[in-house]
């Protein structure tokens, strides 16, 4: 069902891109642009493996290359693709579609994308891919879960989007309403308790949802407040266990996933804040002979961060995050929580090229990590050195 | 002496510092209505989050490559170096919300596009030919 809708949406946006010359009146017309950006991560740890990369040895085992083409044949009309290679640890190593969407836009107040759209859920949602433009190497994984980011990024389906001014005391509100359908793939962040506990997902998991954000613009210059709802609604998938010999079902129940943000920009300083919590549970069923015939399983992730930084000099910026992630659905313990405490800084050579460092320090273990690249057991704290260089045009 | 001489030091400075300032116009294609701006209208287009202005006239914003008037609008307009401001753009691109714009090389070749493409916008020296384009009032 999903794949079908998926292929329904890549074909109208296939469908656009070759009928987008007919409107325009050369190739000139179509305004074509070429841009990509790629990094490169060096990756340690003093004690547990992270993102599935031998990272306690040093690990360079997370590159990233983007292509991103996009043509404006009309005023209104832009049509927009982009594609990754990625390898995160043992994961990745395949092309990935970011999204791939037509957008007409009436004017600033209403505006409609089509396709694989990126979903304006937090504050940095749709920004979350894109290294180069922030200044952090890992943004808080309590909120932007690197493992967990291709599902979180977009969904296939539509978007309606706009700014209404709300006169010079009140400032902009920024609104967005979204539905369609997301998929995970079966190597997602959000399956890796489920690979731990001994079940896998053969074909991942999609789910159908529908949600919207509203920010804030505030009057007072650079302050913006936001909040956002997704739903999700109920879905059911294959699953499989004792080494797949078994088939049963995953079912998912309905959600909310809720996210609140403030941020404030001043000169060379910044501040932001984000709360956002998803709520899920699901039945696992599985046939004779196994002992249990349903098997209840839940998270109840809550994460907030605070981040500050500060643009020393125009090419130079510093800054430093608390981010907080809790499962109050899991057993106490080091596996409940995770608290990082990040001291990031970037150097930009040129328009081009920069360099990346960043120092956390990690307690628990609840995000971040998987139990099959950690063999000897988590250890309940780390310390992670992120080193990046990224170049983009 | 000295306490008279810093403070007309200061002021010179200043005068030099607004003279500076002036130095950068705000054109646009003769079909955009409105004829005065404010820099916060400017700020918005220039950085992408807005496509017309408050007086609903559409326009499309065109950069130049280089040079003193470049560095002179980025300071006072959008208050970053060049090389930031086009990563800024660069993040809109690849955040999916838009398309870089058009940079062209010399205020000639802005007054050239600006004039010819209906909702052009850009800026140039204020002592370059701009005949056939609308110089926009900024407050």
């Amino acid at each position: 069902m999903i794949n079908a809708f998926r292929s329904s949406f890549l074909g109208v946006i296939a469908l656009v891109t070759v009928a987008a010359p007919v409107c325009a009146q050369s190739i000139e017309d179509l305004n074509l642009q070429f841009h990509g950006y790629a990094t490169q991560s060096f990756l340690y740890t003093t004690k547990n493996n992270i993102l599935t990369a031998n990272s306690s040895d040093g690990s360079p085992a997370w590159t990233e290359a983007v292509v991103n083409l996009s043509a404006l044949p009309q005023p209104k009309l832009r049509i927009s693709l982009q594609v990754r290679y990625s390898i995160i640890g043992q994961l990745g190593n395949a092309f990935t579609l970011d999204y791939a969407a037509a957008e007409y836009k009436v004017n600033d107040r209403f505006g409609v994308r089509f396709g694989k759209v990126k979903t304006p859920s937090s504050l940095y949602n749709t920004q979350q891919d894109i290294d180069p433009s922030y200044m952090w190497s890992l943004l808080p994984q309590s909120v932007y879960p690197v493992l967990s980011r291709n599902s979180l990024l977009a969904n296939f389906g539509g978007l309606a989007f706009g700014t209404i001014p709300l006169g010079e005391k009140f400032g902009k509100l920024v609104y967005a309403g979204y539905g369609g359908q997301i998929s995970l793939a079966s190597n997602d962040g959000f399956i890796i308790p489920i690979k731990d506990a001994g079940f896998g997902a053969p074909n991942g998991y999609g789910e159908t949802l529908a949600g919207g954000s509203l920010r804030w613009k505030t009057p007072i210059p650079g302050l913006l407040i936001g909040a956002a709802n997704s739903h999700d609604f109920t879905s059911s998938v294959p699953i499989t266990y004792d080494a797949g010999l078994i088939t049963g079902t995953f079912a998912g129940k309905p959600f909310n996933n809720q996210t609140f943000s403030a941020s404030y920009d001043h000169n060379k300083f910044s501040v932001a804040s984000e709360y956002t919590r998803i709520p899920f549970s699901a039945l696992i069923s599985l046939p004779a002979p196994f002992p249990y015939p349903h098997v209840p399983y839940s998270f109840d992730n809550r994460g907030w961060y605070g981040m500050a930084s500060y643009k020393i000099t125009g090419k130079w910026a510093a800054g430093l995050y608390n981010s907080q992630f809790f499962n109050h659905a899991a057993a106490k313990g080091p596996a409940r929580y995770s608290k990082d405490w990040a001291l990031s800084t970037r150097y930009d050579f040129n328009e081009y090229l920069y360099a990346k460092a960043e120092q956390h320090w990690i307690d628990g273990t609840a995000v971040l990590y998987d139990t099959w690249n950690n063999t000897g057991g988590l250890q309940p704290d780390t310390h992670l050195t992120i080193l990046k260089m990224g170049v983009s045009f | 002496m000295k306490k008279l001489v810093t403070p007309l030091f200061a002021a010179a400075l200043f005068a030099l510092s607004s003279s500076l300032h002036a130095q950068v116009i705000v054109i646009a294609n003769p079909g955009v209505k409105a004829t005065e701006v404010t820099k916060a209208d400017i700020k918005e287009v220039f950085t992408g989050n807005a496509t017309t202005l408050k007086d609903g006239s559409r326009v499309v914003p065109i950069l130049l490559n280089e040079g003193t008037a470049n560095e002179e609008f980025l300071k006072v307009y959008i208050g970053k170096s060049d090389s930031a401001y086009r990563a800024t753009w660069r993040s809109l691109v690849f955040s999916g919300s838009a398309m870089m714009p058009k940079t062209l090389d010399g205020d000639a070749a802005v007054v050239a596009f600006v004039m010819a493409h209906s909702g052009a916008i850009g800026y140039i020296d204020k002592e370059s030919p701009h005949a056939g384009v609308k110089v926009l009032s900024v407050k």
